[in-house]
């Protein structure tokens, strides 16, 4: 039996036994320390790095810390923390992490990760690489472009007769999983959807086996908890005490971040008291009449006209916000960033089954804006000041960070509120 | 020395669209053009995604009716897993009929209050500061209030459905994966949190007197304002002929009432069609290949709709439709400003048939999910609020999408839009010394009538801004207005 031990955990005395895992002990004294490739009943694994915490003043990995006598952790400091916020939005700026079509969505350790740490953005660009996504195997699709390597898979899915179904092949950044399809064939349904759900994130997938939950109903949807984002406390001040201005565009967008806008409904009645339009598709107002004190972006940058347009929302606003996954990531729009432009434009005018016969017009013209290589997200053009996620952010969300930054006052968002689908 | 009047933006498909319009000395129109400024690439970027991402991702097309593009993504898709519509089970089948009608409720109530009413209540020349949907909250409470309700109605349809009010998600492929509850049922019904489906049809009626009249009041203008001939597409009930929103035979006829596509299935589609492209504008044109591209374009949305059925199977909304009939002696509307009247019949069918379906006890069924002998194309086509949206899949055997092709409802008014656009140029513009903002406003009403989808985005919303240039031949800017 191993003895009675005394730790610190961020300055509090803690007794439990030697030996034992420090994320269950931190977790059996109300301490979470988050974690996405340790597993229940995998030896740890150690290849996330989520779980980093200092360990009598040195980086190290919860999971794989055994603890003894003396040891003093610190674990939810204000640079810890944001050491793991970083290590999550490297993920997400690596990889095809497009949440509203992927099946895992509400499922994903990754996505949920990133709910309660509040990530409404990366800090790093994102690098839309293309890796394989393979459609050989029997049952299964592998997105590649998902995998967040950690190894959970190869360590954990075996067939009846012990041989393994993935492997980590190739080193360094072109490191990837490869599933052995002779061995892959030989899993029973039930043992793959048991490989789907192991794996954290949405690279393993089951061929039809599709968004079987209803939104809401998810795995995340019925847990987590409410985002509390700070406010600064201070209303902005209102010109003559008349109403607040709001500027809104959308760019390159699908027009449904503005339409949940208009979801507040009757609500929306009551905002028109406080608030005043200027530039916007709401009003007739081309050009900025008056400075605005919040600008909303739509949209991300897929051409020069759009990049125009975002750089006069930037000197006219106060606060500009990006509403929506095309403004923060470029959503959908930047899918066409995984292919040659010119290829999107042969494919769409030139090879379609209703295409003439023999033509060979692709529109280039005067009148017409150019295209820009690939979408941008708006946060790579311009300083953007607030990001609010979702594919469209609801009404709720929207209104309650632009009532609350116009009037100062604190809020927090609900569970169901804060999605990135 | 030409001068070119620029209007930018207008309004957008996914983007902002534009208005050209050339001037000579004499400011006589010599060419008008309605250009579409971007453009996305989804027939490529979706090519290697498994087919069943497809009706999630392609609804982020359009915000305004996602549903639609989910819907011709899915009946597609359904196909590949080896379902016609007609082998859905019938709950299904029901749910996303319920599902369309809700989004094409909750468009049209969005285009008549919030988009097209500004013009018609405060007309075309008044203060463009007002003109818009704040203005009619302004000075018409009620009426704001009514509309508001309304497109709230058909979005908590969609909600309860696909459990978002915009790009949630109903359909798998062979059903729909939602199971609907009683109580679920009620909201709609029992009138205790939102006004019940009989006040949608009780307000929707009121709203179509409100437009009889005042089509009645300004006949010789909404008459003659942009009208002019052209063909009608759209969907048919398969068995009578009757409008039909969620699947049915194709149709077309000319300006005159002769068909020229004599109903045919949705798969054969690609037969008939072609697509011109131009280079000033990156949205393509539809033609009938047998027509050729001079007399194969077709007006498609609620006129051409209403112009080519047989019927409606609502009685209210087919009285309403006779009395739209009568307006022209029973033969083809080509009147585009009547498309807003055509609208709001097919809101009233679309309330109607709501009605029906949340006392189907079909509707409660968990009979969801069907499945066939796999195939490897699938074509899905259906009536958007807009018009007749094509999408069409290939599929390999691994399950991976190898090409794609959509033709949305605004592509086919691309020409109809232009034609509008050139009329107004021509009868309200040409070779008047001074070019007006009610002009120029105008040329928005005109294409406003179509509801573009390209204005999903900016015109949707409301007024579309305008940017006017002027231009001289050697590219010159000599003046440029601000609204
Ligand atoms: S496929 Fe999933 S489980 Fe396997 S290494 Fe990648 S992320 Fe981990
Ligand atoms: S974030 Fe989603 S809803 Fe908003 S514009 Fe982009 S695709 Fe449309
Ligand atoms: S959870 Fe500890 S490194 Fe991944």
């Amino acid at each position: 039996m191993s003895e009675t031990i005394r730790i610190k955990i961020d300055g509090k005395d803690i007794t439990t036994f030697s030996g034992r895992n420090l994320v269950d002990v931190a977790k059996e004294n109300g301490i979470f320390i988050p974690t996405l490739c340790y597993f229940r009943d995998i030896h740890p694994l150690g290849t996330c790095r989520i779980c980093t915490v200092k360990l009598n003043g040195r980086h190290t990995t919860g999971c794989t810390t055994k603890v003894a006598d003396g040891m003093e952790f610190e674990i939810n400091t204000p640079e810890l923390l944001d050491n793991r916020k970083a290590i999550i939005e490297m993920l997400y700026a690596e990889g095809n992490h497009f949440c509203p079509s992927c099946e895992k969505s509400g499922k994903c350790d990754m996505q949920n990760l990133g709910y309660d740490m509040g990530i409404t953005v990366t800090r790093y660009p994102h690098v839309f690489s293309n890796k394989i996504v393979d459609f050989n195997p029997k049952r299964m699709i592998m997105e590649t472009n998902r995998c967040i390597l950690c190894r959970r898979c190869v360590e954990e899915v075996k067939t009846v007769d012990g041989n393994d179904v993935f492997s980590f092949v190739n080193r360094g950044v072109k490191t990837v999983v490869k599933i052995d399809y002779e061995q892959e064939a030989k899993l029973t349904e039930s043992e793959a959807m048991r490989a789907m759900n192991l794996c954290p994130v949405g690279a393993i997938l089951v061929k039809g086996m599709i968004h079987k939950e209803p939104f809401g109903e998810a795995k995340y949807d019925l847990l987590g908890k409410a985002v509390k984002p700070k406010s600064n406390g201070k209303a902005l001040k209102r010109d003559d005490g008349g109403k607040f201005i709001i500027a809104t565009t959308s760019l390159a967008g699908c027009f449904g971040c503005h339409m949940s806008i208009l979801d507040a409904d009757t609500e929306l009645l009551d905002m028109l008291e406080i608030v005043e339009f200027n530039k916007s598709p709401l009003t007739d107002i081309k050009n900025f009449s008056k400075r605005c004190h919040i600008g909303l972006v739509e949209g991300g940058c897929s051409n020069s006209e759009n990049v125009h347009i975002l750089r006069e929302f930037r000197k006219r606003c106060d606060i500009l916000i990006s509403l929506g996954e095309c403004a923060i990531m470029g959503g959908i729009p930047a899918m066409r960033n995984f292919v040659p432009l010119q290829e999107c434009l042969e494919e769409a005018y030139l090879n379609s089954p209703t295409t003439e016969l023999g033509a060979n017009i692709i529109p280039a013209h005067e009148d017409i804006p150019k295209m820009l290589n690939n979408v941008y997200p708006c946060n790579e053009i311009v300083k953007i000041d607030h990001y609010i996620p979702g594919c469209p952010p609801s009404a709720q969300h929207i209104w309650k960070v632009v009532k609350s930054l116009l009037l100062g006052e604190e809020f927090s968002i609900a569970h169901d509120e804060f999605k990135y689908d | 020395m030409l001068r070119k009047l620029v209007i930018d933006p207008v309004t957008r498909v996914e983007g902002h669209g534009k208005v050209t319009i050339h001037l000579d000395d004499d400011n006589h129109v010599k060419d008008a053009f309605f250009h579409i400024v971007e453009f996305r690439g989804f027939e490529r970027f979706i090519q290697g995604h498994p087919y069943w991402e497809a009706p999630v991702m392609v609804q982020r097309l359009c915000g305004i009716c996602p549903v639609s593009h989910h819907l011709a993504a899915a009946k597609a898709i359904d196909q590949i897993v080896g379902i016609d519509p007609e082998d859905l089970s019938v709950p299904a089948g029901k749910i996303r009929r319920l599902l369309h009608f809700g989004q094409v409720f909750q468009s049209h109530a969005l285009h008549f209050f919030y988009l097209a009413s500004p013009d018609l209540l405060f007309g075309f020349d008044s203060d463009p500061l007002k003109r818009n949907v704040v203005g009619v909250a302004a000075e018409y409470p009620e009426m704001a209030k009514k509309g508001i309700l309304m497109r709230k109605f058909g979005q908590e349809i969609i909600k309860l459905i696909t459990g978002k009010k915009i790009h949630g998600i109903a359909a798998t492929p062979g059903g729909v994966h939602k199971h609907i509850s009683a109580r679920e049922i009620s909201y709609f019904l029992d009138g205790k949190e939102i006004p019940t489906i009989d006040t949608m049809i009780e307000w929707t009626l009121e709203t179509l007197e409100f437009i009889k009249a005042y089509f009645e009041s300004n006949r010789g203008f909404l008459d003659s304002f942009a009208a002019y001939p052209s063909g009608h597409l759209g969907l048919v009930n398969k068995k009578n002929g009757y409008l039909e929103l969620y699947d049915g035979f194709l149709r077309a006829t000319d300006s005159e009432g002769t068909r020229t596509l004599n109903d045919v299935q949705n798969v054969e589609y690609a037969d008939y069609f072609y697509e011109r492209v131009e280079r000033w504008t990156y949205l393509k044109f539809p033609y009938l290949k047998h027509l050729g591209r001079e007399k194969g374009w077709n007006r498609v949305g609620p006129l051409a709709r209403i112009n080519i059925c047989d019927g409606i199977e609502t009685p209210l909304a087919e009285n309403e439709r006779k009395i739209f009939k009568n307006a022209t002696g029973g033969k083809t509307n080509n009147m585009t400003m009547h498309t807003h009247w055509a609208r709001l019949i097919e809101a009233l069918y679309c309330a109607e048939m709501m009605r029906n379906l949340l006392n189907d006890s079909d509707l409660l069924s968990s009979d969801l999910l069907r499945k066939g002998e796999r195939r490897n194309r699938g074509v899905g086509i259906i009536e958007a609020p807009r018009g007749t949206l094509i999408h069409e899949y290939e599929v390999d055997d691994k399950d991976r999408i190898t090409r794609c092709n959509l033709i949305v409802s605004t592509t086919h008014n691309n020409e109809p839009m232009n034609q509008a656009v050139r009329w107004v140029a021509n009868h309200v513009m040409d070779g008047k010394p001074e070019i007006t903002e009610g002009m120029f406003n105008q040329v928005e009403v005109a294409i406003r009538a179509y509801d573009p989808c390209l204005s999903c985005a900016t015109h949707a919303m409301g007024q579309m801004p305008l940017e006017i240039s002027l231009y001289d031949s050697a590219g010159e800017l000599i003046e440029t207005r601000q609204r």
